[in-house]
């Protein structure tokens, strides 16, 4: 294994798990320094299997600071081996969404194998906009995404290391996420799990929390221990990642609806949502969205306010970011003993060990 | 109808009957309620020497406990008091002014006069000040000249348990701060007190002892030790008048004024350390303001300039007593031009 | 199984409440922009720090406040006490030092009060606030009112032990106080980034048994619906919140700083970000308010402002006989 040289991008969001969840909803707290950390176990995970250099964001809110003091007091012989460490500072921090994309593309133009997004589904969205076709392995800070899987960071890495290096190939190492595209105005927007149509009339603090609001709901996926809007459907009619198809929901006041799904929202919240009616998503069919001047929340994040006269369509796409499945990657590693190696000589008594020491 | 009950419990008694009296009274402080594990309502300490026992159980939800965190609940205290309250926070020692005094003397003290007198602050700091207990410098000051100081601050050093309920329940129904001062080596003395509410204003003061040959003004537990020394002095023909201020801000000058045109030799007694305290503040006025009476010089019986000292034999050398403040009389008294 | 839910507090925001809101931060801008020039001319004495940039935290926050609440404000207080409602007059008298002014020209720029506004005054003191908002909470909560505690603060009073106290406090003690921490990025020259060790203030709630959350503070919207939230758990019994605002004050961090530790980003800011812009932008795409509507109010504003300092200009000094006055209540 590791043969390959292999380059790796990590993106880190300082701003992740910070939101107005935290007040209406418990959502879980992240901090900087398990971020930081998670950052270090990816990194000796990589440098295990083989990837050589390393691309990191930096970021205002002390994750880069923290990776390069650890860098700093690394011991040598001691602490385990990393890949080579760059930093992408090449670009002014402004503390928004573009951080993000600007290390994205740093990280594709230096031919990075693998980027690695930390954050939730918003930091995921952004990230997803720039990786292209570089698999991308988006890891979770905190307990409330659906998309970002909420991962062990040193599995991940080994299962995002092996890919990068070509030892799992990428046919059977990740697979192409669909995603839902939203058209308005000018804008195009990607959600990677949900897009909702809410009365609201405001990004505001940008969750979305209130079902009372809700009228439409579109998931590329729904599975039923998902967390978020997702989750609604998820129970009533889910519809696995794997599946090309979405599906489609029509949303009402719970005394009005024909079904009541007791969806947990968000972290902490378990609301009844109502639902009149759902049906499949098919792929590469634009529909026109009821917005009537309200906002679209993609991913649960209120994102785009619209005008009463403004319209918005949507559409479920099939070409979305090539994930790493870290599960798929680690069966295969296993399959083919990528992790495992066998000393060079000597037989093995009853018990497994060698009956003579073959090395000088 | 008074009875003879102790300094702690007549504070006690005033805390309760204006708890009574007033529902916007309420007490916080460390321990109010601390001191049994848990809940520590069944044994509420009542504070730690067990100053407001009793209160806890008798006023529901209006006797706080407090984490050990003085800026935080002396502000929160002051705060409630712009909104209508009249919160008695204990400042446990009088000492721990240093990790809160902003509150007191920057917030509290500047209210009314830096928004041009429309604030009022009706609290209470009661904190226990002096030495004696073997407490040693952070927990033995008489900081009570520091307050002093402050225009917008109001402070009172009861000398006995009847000063103590009357001064405390002025000090609640007072529309002012007060920095109330007790002195934790009077808590178990006793005298006779009201049993009834009553007040006693500020800025009188008390002639506790009458006497034509030389004033002494005395501050809190001063008192006592200077009717000590006018009772040793009466037998050698010095009678001592004997004035004890109450008030220390403000400050009843004409009494002290008055006392000195007739004695014409004046001695303080003050607990404090000796630089900018109140032997130093008479002392100023009375040169100042009754000059042509005085017949000797001033004399200040006062602490060293020291910290106070933890070992009983320099502790009790610290402290002003009877036979010091008996030595100064006399010289007054004995003064020759 | 199941928790209810009222509606978002964004959505409760009408037409008028809308301009009133647009009123507020177009008040609090035209003030602050005025006393800059006016304080160059060396004509306001003192120490003056200007609040421009950060209309939204104020007036985002104050909008959902009524007479039943108090609020403590910083050294950068005039955007505090105008959304709270003190008279703007009033506070320009009393910046040039005047009889007229809130405070008889005793407090200055730094300690403008109206407690009959529930306003418990600027603060000279960083972290004098938190402290007292502990107080008028608790007093609140004694009096059964329903009323809540807000205390601002930036991020210099963040690292205050008076302002962690606080935070422990009214866990402690469940109040309904809330804590506005306005990060805007310096405590005089010294950057929050380095100076405050958590990265970023609200997570320190997390200590203290709170919620705590970040805020676009350049975004009415967004403070609005975080603030509107946390008032509403204080008001119900919930405890106490951490709200961490963040942006750029547009002006030094007194007036006559050179302000040499930072260049593009207060442009920058101010072409991008700005809260007024945004907020105008908004409410007219969006169809809510129009243009002509907006521009009445700027003019209502400029006028208000103009007669402020006309009249604060004229009114008289305080005398003598002003200079022993008000110390106590009574002596």
């Amino acid at each position: 294994m590791g043969e390959s040289g292999a380059t790796v991008g990590i993106v880190a969001n300082p701003a992740s798990g910070r939101d107005i969840r935290r007040l209406v909803a418990k959502a879980s707290v992240f901090p900087t320094a398990e971020k930081a950390n998670m950052v270090q176990r990816l990194l000796s995970a990589f440098a295990s299997v083989g990837v050589e250099r390393a691309l990191l964001s930096t970021d205002l809110g002390g994750i880069s600071a923290a990776v390069l003091r650890a860098l700093r007091q690394r011991r040598s012989g001691r602490d385990g081996p990393w890949p080579d460490v760059e930093f992408c500072a090449g670009d002014p921090i402004t503390g928004g969404a573009g951080d993000t994309i600007n290390a994205v593309r740093r990280m594709r133009a230096a031919d990075a194998d693998l980027i690695v997004c930390l954050g939730g589904d918003g930091t995921a969205r952004v990230a997803a906009t720039a990786c292209g076709d570089v698999p991308l392995l988006p890891l979770s800070t905190g307990t409330n995404n659906a998309f970002p899987q909420l991962r062990e960071a040193t599995v991940a890495g080994l299962a995002g290391g092996l890919v990068a290096a070509g030892a799992v190939p990428p046919e059977r190492g990740t697979s192409r996420a669909s995603v839902l595209e939203v058209r308005t105005g000018g804008r195009t927007e990607l959600a990677l799990v949900d897009v909702c149509v809410s009365t609201e009339r405001h990004v505001g603090s940008r969750a979305l929390w209130q079902p009372a609001s809700l009228t439409e709901l579109y998931c590329a996926f729904a599975e039923p221990d998902g967390i978020g809007l997702s989750s609604v459907a998820g129970q009533l009619c889910p519809s696995p990642r794997t599946a090309p198809d979405g599906v489609a929901l029509a949303l009402a006041p719970p005394e009005q609806a024909r079904w009541v799904v007791h969806a947990p929202i968000a972290p902490g919240l378990v609301v009844p949502v109502g639902v009149r009616d759902w049906r499949p998503l098919r792929p590469d069919r634009p529909i026109e969205l009821g917005t009537r001047g309200g906002v679209l929340a993609l991913d649960g994040e209120r994102e785009l306010e619209l005008r009463g006269d403004q319209t918005a369509s949507l559409r479920l796409r099939t070409d979305g970011p090539r994930c790493v499945d870290v599960r798929a990657v680690l069966a295969e590693a296993a399959r083919l003993r990528l992790l495992c190696t066998g000393n060079p000589e000597g037989s093995v008594n009853d018990d497994g060990y060698l009956v003579h020491i073959g090395r000088t | 109808m008074a009875r003879t009950i102790s300094y702690r419990e007549a504070i006690n008694e005033a805390l309760a009957q204006e708890m009574e009296r007033d529902g916007s009274v309420i007490v916080m402080g460390e321990d109010n309620a601390g001191g049994a594990g848990g809940s520590g309502a069944e044994d509420a300490w009542g504070g730690v020497l067990g100053v407001t026992k009793g209160l806890y159980h008798r006023f529901p939800g209006r006797v706080l406990d407090t984490p050990i965190s003085e800026s935080a609940f002396v502000g929160a205290a002051i705060g409630a008091a712009t909104r209508g309250m009249r919160p008695v926070a204990e400042l446990m020692f009088i000492d721990f002014m240093g990790v809160c005094f902003d509150q007191i003397f920057n917030q509290a003290a500047k209210f009314r006069y830096m928004f041009g007198g429309k604030a009022q602050t009706p609290v209470v700091i009661r904190t226990m000040y002096g030495a004696g207990l073997r407490a040693a410098a952070q927990h033995s000051q008489a900081l009570y000249p520091i307050f002093t100081h402050i225009p917008g601050l109001k402070v009172a050093v009861p000398s006995s348990p009847y000063e103590a309920k009357g001064l405390l329940i002025q000090s609640i129904r007072d529309n002012d701060p007060v920095i109330f001062c007790e002195h934790k080596a009077l808590y178990d003395a006793t005298g006779d007190v009201p049993e009834d509410s009553y007040t006693i204003p500020f800025g009188e003061a008390n002639v506790v002892r009458d006497g034509d040959d030389v004033t002494v003004v005395a501050i809190g537990r001063m008192v006592s030790v200077a009717e000590e020394a006018a009772k040793a002095l009466s037998s050698s023909g010095i009678e001592v008048e004997i004035v004890d201020p109450r008030t220390t801000s403000p400050l009843d000058t004409e009494t002290i004024l008055e006392s000195v045109e007739n004695t014409g030799r004046l001695v303080v007694v003050d607990e404090a350390s000796p630089r900018c305290n109140l032997a130093t503040d008479i002392s100023a006025l009375v040169a100042r303001e009754a000059f042509g009476s005085l017949r000797a010089p001033v004399e200040m019986v006062t602490a060293p300039h020291t910290p106070v000292p933890f070992s009983d034999a320099l502790e009790d050398l610290y402290i002003p007593d009877a036979q010091r403040v008996a030595n100064a009389v006399k010289s007054v008294a004995e003064w020759k031009r | 199984m199941t928790d209810t839910l009222s509606t978002s507090v964004a959505h409760e925001l009408d037409e008028n409440a809308l301009l009133q809101a647009y009123r507020t931060m177009r008040t609090i801008r035209a003030f602050e922009e005025r006393v800059h020039e006016e304080f160059a001319t060396g004509e306001i004495p003192g120490f003056v720090h200007l609040y421009a940039g950060e209309e939204a935290s104020a007036t985002g926050v104050c909008a959902h406040l009524d007479e039943r609440d108090a609020i403590a404000s910083t050294h950068r207080g005039h955007g505090h006490c105008i959304a709270k409602g003190v008279d703007v007059k009033a506070m320009m008298a009393e910046i040039y030092g005047k009889k007229t002014g809130s405070c008889q020209g005793k407090g200055g720029s730094m300690h403008i009060a109206d407690l009959s506004k529930g306003m418990l005054g600027a603060n000279g003191i960083v972290g004098g606030g938190p402290p007292l908002i502990c107080g008028t909470a608790l007093a609140a909560k004694q009096q059964g009112t329903g009323g809540v505690g807000v205390a601002f603060f930036g991020d210099g009073a963040s690292n205050q032990g008076t302002t962690l106290e606080s935070l422990n406090l009214a866990s402690v003690w469940n109040l309904p106080a809330i804590f506005v921490a306005e990060n805007n990025g310096y405590a005089e020259a010294t950057a929050s980034t380095w100076s405050v060790a958590a990265d970023n203030i609200a997570d320190r709630a997390a200590g203290f048994g709170m919620p705590g959350v970040i805020v676009d503070g350049f975004d009415f919207f967004a403070v609005y619906e975080a603030a509107g939230e946390a008032i509403r758990r204080a008001r119900e019994g919930g405890g106490p919140t951490l709200i961490e605002v963040k942006f750029t004050r547009y002006f030094g961090h007194f007036e006559g700083d050179q302000q040499t530790y930072r260049a593009q980003e207060v442009a920058e800011a101010r072409e991008n970000l700005d809260c007024l812009k945004r907020f105008r932008s908004r409410v007219t795409e969006t169809g809510r308010l129009e243009e002509a509507d907006l521009t009445a109010v700027d003019t209502q504003v400029s006028d208000l402002i103009d007669a402020a300092v006309d009249e604060a200009k004229a009114a008289p000094k305080p005398t003598e006989a002003d200079l022993a006055t008000d110390v106590y209540v009574s002596y």
